[in-house]
C-alpha cells in the first residue's frame, strides 16, 4: 500500500532519450494507466518505478521514501511482464510459489501451498499447477505471470501491457476480470497498455506518454472529452477523431469549408481565441458528424465517398472533401452509393478547439507545476 | 515564452545526473576478475617472447644480452625463413582449400533424406574428436611398410615408389591427407547445419522458375551459407598455419626442410638448438600474420553475415 | 532414370569418402584383436584375442597417463568452468566499457600459436617450479579451454530473455541469487556441451603436454608418440591403445551432437 512520486525523471539510452522529465504523483489504491504508442517509453517508466533502471536524473519516492538507490529486491513491488517472464524451468506452481519461497519473502510451506492454491483459484488455473511453462497456451501463461504478481502483498503492481497477447476474446473477458479484481486487491496498480479501450475501461486516472513526455495527466472522462492536445485527441477514440482547420474572422465567426455559411464562434471558446489568432483546428469525432444524401441547408458540404466499411452494427464511412479525408460513424445498414455525393455538416459546439501549438486552448500549461497539466474548466 | 525559461532551468537541472553507485558499476568486473587473473598468466608470456626476441637468450649459457634486433635481421635475411614461409602457406592454403571443397561436397551430399545420408551424418565426424597426433599415428600404422594395409594395397597395384612421409616429393601430400582426414568433418558439419537451416520459399520458387541445379547453387545456397562458410575457413585456416602436431608426429620438418613450417622452424631453434632468442621471432611475426589475418576475415564475415540475412 | 543413376553416383560417392573416413578406424579395430604373431601374414582372417589389451592393462604404464591425462583434462575444465562461467555471463549481461574489446581479446587466444605460447612458458614454468607438473599444465590449457567456454556460454547466457531474470529480482531475489536459481539452471545444457567440448580439445593436444610436462605428468598422446619412436613396436597393443585413448571422447562427442556446431565454431554460428 503506497504513494508512488516520480520528480523529473530522465533516462537516456546512448543517444535515444527514453523518458524526459517525467513527474507523476500516484496516489495509493488507484489504478493507474499509462497510456502510449510503441516506443513512447512506457516499459522504460515501468523499469525506473520497479528499480530495474537507475534514472539519470530525478527521483523516484515510494510513501515519501527516496527510492533511488533501493535494489529491485527490496522495494517490494511486483510487476507482470509483457512476454510473462516465466521461468521455464519451473512448473507452474513453482512459477508462482517463487516470491513466496525467495530469500526476502520465505514464507513457511503451508502459507506458500495455501496463496498459490488461492490465487490458481481465482485465475481458474488450479488444474494447470504441475504442468510445465512449455505446456501452456500464451492466454494460461499470461494467468500464471499474473498469478505470480497477485500471490503478493506488494507496495505496487506493476502490469507491462498484461493482455496485449491474448487474443480478442480472451482479452475482453480479462479485462473485465482486471477489473473486478482491482475492486478487491486495494492495491496501487501502475497499468501499461497501448490500447485507448483498456485505458479508458480500467484507469481510475490516464497518463498519456508520448516519446518519453507526458501529454496529459488525467481521468478517463478529462482525457476524452478535453484533450490537452490534438496527439491525445488522436490516440483516443476509434475512428480516429477528424481535424479540420478554420479561420477565424474579425467578426469571431469560424470559416470551415468555403461552401459552407460561416459559423458563429461558441460562447465557451471566446474568451480563449486571441486577438491575432486567425486560425484554429477543430477536432470533431466521427460520430458527432451530421451527414445526408442531399444538401438540406447552408451548412452543408458536398462529398466524395471514398469508402465504407461494415464494423457489426456500427460502420465507418469515409469521404473526401479537397483531398482530405473525413471520418464519419453511420449504422451498417445505411446504404451508401459509392457515386452519389455526401452532404457534411459540422457542429462547432461540438468541436474540440486547437491552437496554433496544437494544445487545447481550453486548457493551459502552467509553468510552477512543473509540466503537470492543470484543468481549467 | 515562459514555458521556454522553464525548459531551459530544467534542461540545466538534468545536468546533474544521478551517480551509479560504486558497487554496482564494479559488479561485472569483480565477476570478470577470476578470468583477468588467469589470463594474465598467458599475457605475461607474450611480453616475454617480445623481449626474449631482442636478446640472445640460449638455454645452452646461464647468461644472456640484449642484442637489439639482431635476430630479426637474421631471421629476414635468411633463406631458411622464406622456405618456412613458403611451406607453412602452402600447406595452410591447400590443406583449408581440400577441406572446403571436399567439406561443402560432402555436406551436399548429406544433406538429403536416405538412409545412407541419415546414418553417415553422425559416423563421419568422427575422425574430427580424434588427436592429431593420433589419427597421424594411425596413418603411420596405415602406410607402415611391415604392417601398413595402404601399402600393401598400393604394392597390388603396382606403386612401389610411393613412400609417404618418408619421400620429400610425397611428404607434403601425405601430411595434407592426414590433416584433411581429420578436419573435413570441420567444415563438413558447419556447412551441413548451413544448409539444414535454410529457408525452403527461396528454393521452391527458383524450382519453378526453373533454374538449373548449379544455378540455384550458385545463387541461392553459397550466399546463404557464407556466414557459416567463412567460420569453417577462419578456423581452418588460423589452425592450419599454426599446425604442429602432424607435421612432427609424422617427420619431425623432415625428410631434410621439406616440411620445416614456421612453428616447426621455431621448435627446432629453440628446442634442438637450444637457441630461443633466435627462434621466437619465428612465431611472433606468424601470430602478427595470423591476427590480422583473422581481423580481415571477422569483418568479411560481419559483411556476409548482414548480406545474408538481407540487410 | 537420369534422376536415378545422380542418386546412385552420389551414394556412390558418399561411401567412397565414408570408407577414407571410417575404414583406419575400423582397422584400428581388427588390428587390436590381432596377435603379433598374426601381424604380419593375415589382413582380414585371423582368430581374435584379447591379448594385446590384457598386455596393456597388466601394464601400469599406460594406465598410468590414462590417469595423467584425466586429471589434467579434468582439472582444466574444472577451472575453465569456475572462472568462465561468470566471466561469460559479465559479458553476455552488462553493458559496460570495453566490454566487446575484452571478449575479444579472449577469443584471440584461441589463435595464438601453441609454440609461441610454450617458448616463453618454457622458462617461466623452471622458474616457478611449474614445470611437469599437473598445475603448470592445467593452467596453460586454459589457453584453449577459457576462450571456449566463455564464447559458447556467452551465447547462451543472451538467449535467456532479460524479463526473467528482472521477474525474478522483482520475486526478491538478489543478483547473484539469480544468476545461481535462475540462470545456472537455464543454461545448464550449454555448460554440459561446452565443457565437454573444451574437454574434448585439452584431452587430445600434443604440444602444451610435450613441451611443459613429459617425465613426471605424461599425457596419451605423447606417451603414443614416444612409443611409437621406440624399437620394440607391438602394433597390436598399439592399436588398442589408440582405441582406448579415443574412446571416451567419441563416446562425449556423440553426447554432445546436438551442440557441436555451436562449440566448433566458439558460438558464432548456432546450431
Amino acid at each position: 500500500m503506497a504513494d508512488v512520486t516520480l520528480q523529473s525523471v530522465s533516462k537516456k539510452f546512448k543517444k535515444d532519450i527514453a523518458l524526459d522529465n517525467i513527474n507523476l504523483k500516484i496516489k495509493d489504491k488507484e489504478f493507474f494507466v499509462i497510456f502510449g504508442p510503441a516506443g513512447a517509453g512506457k516499459t522504460t517508466l515501468l523499469n525506473v518505478i520497479a528499480g530495474l533502471y537507475l534514472p539519470d536524473y530525478g527521483d523516484v519516492y515510494l510513501d515519501g521514501e527516496h527510492y533511488n538507490y533501493v535494489e529491485p529486491e527490496d522495494r517490494n513491488i511486483a510487476m507482470v511482464f509483457e512476454n510473462y517472464a516465466l521461468y521455464p524451468h519451473f512448473t507452474v506452481f513453482d512459477n508462482i510459489a517463487s516470491p513466496l519461497r525467495s530469500p526476502r519473502y520465505k514464507e513457511p510451506k503451508a502459507v506458500v501451498e495455501k496463496e498459490v492454491s488461492r490465487v490458481a483459484n481465482i485465475l481458474k488455473i488450479d488444474h494447470l499447477l504441475e504442468r510445465d511453462i512449455s505446456e501452456l497456451s500464451n492466454g494460461q501463461r499470461q494467468r500464471v505471470g499474473l498469478g505470480r504478481a497477485l500471490v503478493r502483498n506488494p507496495n505496487v503492481f506493476l502490469m507491462d501491457e498484461p493482455i496485449t497477447h491474448l487474443d480478442a476474446k480472451l482479452r475482453h473477458q480479462m479485462r473485465a476480470e482486471l477489473k473486478e479484481m482491482q475492486k478487491n486487491l486495494d492495491t496501487t496498480t501502475i497499468y501499461v497498455t497501448h490500447d485507448y479501450l483498456e485505458a479508458l475501461s480500467l484507469g481510475d486516472k490516464i497518463a498519456i506518454l508520448n516519446e518519453g513526455k507526458i501529454e496529459q495527466i488525467g481521468t478517463p472522462d478529462e482525457i476524452y472529452y478535453y484533450p490537452h492536445n490534438e496527439f491525445v485527441a488522436s490516440s483516443f477514440g476509434e475512428p480516429e477523431i477528424n481535424f479540420f482547420r478554420a479561420s477565424v474572422t474579425k467578426d469571431n465567426q469560424l470559416s470551415i469549408f468555403e461552401e459552407a455559411k460561416n459559423q458563429p464562434l461558441p460562447e465557451t471558446i471566446k474568451g480563449y481565441v486571441k486577438e491575432n489568432v486567425t486560425s484554429v483546428k477543430l477536432g470533431i469525432r466521427p460520430k458527432n458528424i451530421q451527414y445526408s444524401f442531399t444538401k438540406e441547408n447552408e451548412n452543408c458540404v458536398e462529398c466524395i465517398p471514398y469508402s465504407f466499411e461494415p464494423l457489426g452494427a456500427k460502420a465507418v464511412l469515409t469521404v473526401e472533401k479537397d483531398g482530405n479525408q473525413i471520418r464519419l460513424t453511420v449504422p451498417s445498414t445505411l446504404q451508401v452509393a459509392m457515386d452519389k455525393p455526401v452532404y457534411v455538416q459540422l457542429d462547432v459546439n461540438k468541436a474540440i478547439f486547437f491552437g496554433p501549438n496544437k494544445m487545447n486552448l481550453l486548457s493551459k500549461y502552467r509553468e510552477d507545476a512543473k509540466g503537470e497539466v492543470v484543468w481549467q474548466n | 515564452m515562459a514555458t521556454e525559461a522553464y525548459e531551459k532551468q530544467a534542461m540545466k537541472e538534468r545536468q546533474l545526473t544521478n551517480k551509479v553507485p560504486w558497487k554496482i558499476k564494479m559488479r561485472p568486473f569483480l565477476i570478470l576478475s577470476p578470468a583477468f587473473l588467469l589470463t594474465i598468466g598467458i599475457l605475461i608470456p607474450f611480453g616475454m617472447a617480445i623481449y626474449f626476441s631482442l636478446t640472445n637468450y640460449s638455454f645452452k649459457y646461464a647468461e644472456y644480452m640484449f642484442v637489439g634486433l639482431e635476430n630479426w635481421i637474421a631471421m629476414f635475411s635468411s633463406p631458411s625463413f622464406w622456405h618456412s614461409v613458403g611451406v607453412t602457406l602452402s600447406y595452410a592454403g591447400l590443406a583449408t582449400l581440400i577441406e572446403t571443397l571436399l567439406g561443402i561436397g560432402i555436406a551436399l551430399l548429406l544433406n538429403r533424406e536416405n538412409m545412407l545420408a541419415r546414418s553417415l551424418r553422425i559416423v563421419l565426424i568422427f575422425p574430427l574428436v580424434i588427436a592429431p597426433v593420433i589419427a597421424t599415428i594411425i596413418w603411420q600404422l596405415m602406410t607402415n611398410n611391415s604392417v601398413g594395409i595402404y601399402s600393401d594395397w598400393l604394392r597390388q597395384l603396382g606403386i612401389t615408389n610411393f613412400n609417404w612421409g618418408a619421400d620429400p616429393s610425397t611428404a607434403l601430400i601425405t601430411v595434407l591427407i592426414i590433416d584433411a582426414w581429420v578436419f573435413t568433418p570441420f567444415v563438413t558439419i558447419l556447412v551441413l547445419a548451413g544448409l539444414r537451416s535454410l529457408p525452403k520459399a527461396p528454393f521452391e520458387s527458383a524450382m519453378i522458375d526453373g533454374g538449373s541445379a548449379w544455378f540455384t547453387f550458385k545463387n541461392l545456397t553459397l550466399p546463404m551459407i557464407m556466414p557459416m562458410l567463412i567460420i569453417a575457413v577462419l578456423f581452418r585456416l588460423m589452425l592450419s598455419l599454426q599446425m604442429f602436431d602432424i607435421i612432427f608426429a609424422l617427420t619431425r620438418g623432415g625428410p631434410g626442410d621439406t616440411l620445416m613450417t614456421l612453428p616447426l622452424t621455431a621448435y627446432t631453434e629453440a628446442f634442438t638448438y637450444k637457441e630461443l632468442g633466435v627462434s621466437l621471432p619465428f612465431m611472433l611475426i606468424l601470430y602478427l600474420f595470423v591476427y590480422f589475418l583473422s581481423h580481415f576475415i571477422v569483418k568479411y564475415w560481419t559483411y556476409t553475415q548482414n548480406k545474408a540475412s538481407g540487410k | 532414370m537420369k534422376k536415378k543413376i545422380i542418386a546412385f553416383l552420389q551414394n556412390a560417392a558418399l561411401v567412397l569418402y565414408a570408407m577414407f573416413a571410417i575404414f583406419p578406424l575400423l582397422w584400428l579395430v581388427i588390428l587390436s584383436f590381432k596377435h603379433d604373431r598374426d601381424m604380419f601374414n593375415t589382413t582380414f582372417i585371423f582368430t581374435p584375442t584379447l591379448e594385446n589389451y590384457r598386455m596393456l592393462f597388466s601394464d601400469g604404464e599406460y594406465i598410468g597417463y590414462f590417469l595423467d591425462n584425466i586429471i589434467v583434462s579434468f582439472g582444466a575444465i574444472a577451472l575453465s568452468i569456475i572462472v568462465g562461467v561468470p566471466a561469460a555471463y559479465a559479458l553476455a549481461r552488462f553493458d559496460f566499457k570495453g566490454r566487446d574489446g575484452i571478449a575479444f581479446t579472449f577469443l584471440s587466444f584461441r589463435f595464438a600459436p601453441e609454440i609461441l605460447v610454450v617458448l616463453p612458458l618454457f622458462l617461466l614454468y623452471q622458474e616457478l617450479g611449474l614445470y611437469d607438473t599437473y598445475v603448470g599444465l592445467i593452467w596453460v590449457f586454459q589457453v584453449l579451454s577459457l576462450p571456449l567456454l566463455i564464447w559458447i556460454l556467452r551465447g547462451y547466457f543472451e538467449d535467456i530473455s532479460v524479463e526473467v531474470e528482472n521477474a525474478a529480482r522483482l520475486d526478491g531475489y538478489s543478483w547473484w541469487q539469480v544468476f545461481i536459481k535462475i540462470v545456472m539452471p537455464l543454461i545448464r545444457p550449454g555448460l554440459v556441451a561446452s565443457a565437454l567440448l573444451s574437454l574434448i580439445f585439452v584431452w587430445n593436444n600434443f604440444t602444451f603436454s610435450l613441451l611443459l610436462a613429459g617425465q613426471d605428468v605424461t599425457t596419451t598422446t605423447v606417451a603414443m608418440l614416444q612409443y611409437v619412436a621406440s624399437d620394440t613396436v607391438h602394433y597390436g597393443q598399439m592399436a588398442g591403445a589408440v582405441l582406448i585413448a579415443s574412446l571416451p571422447i567419441i563416446i562425449l562427442a556423440l553426447s554432445i551432437q546436438k551442440h557441436l556446431v555451436r562449440g566448433l565454431s566458439m558460438g558464432s554460428v548456432k546450431g
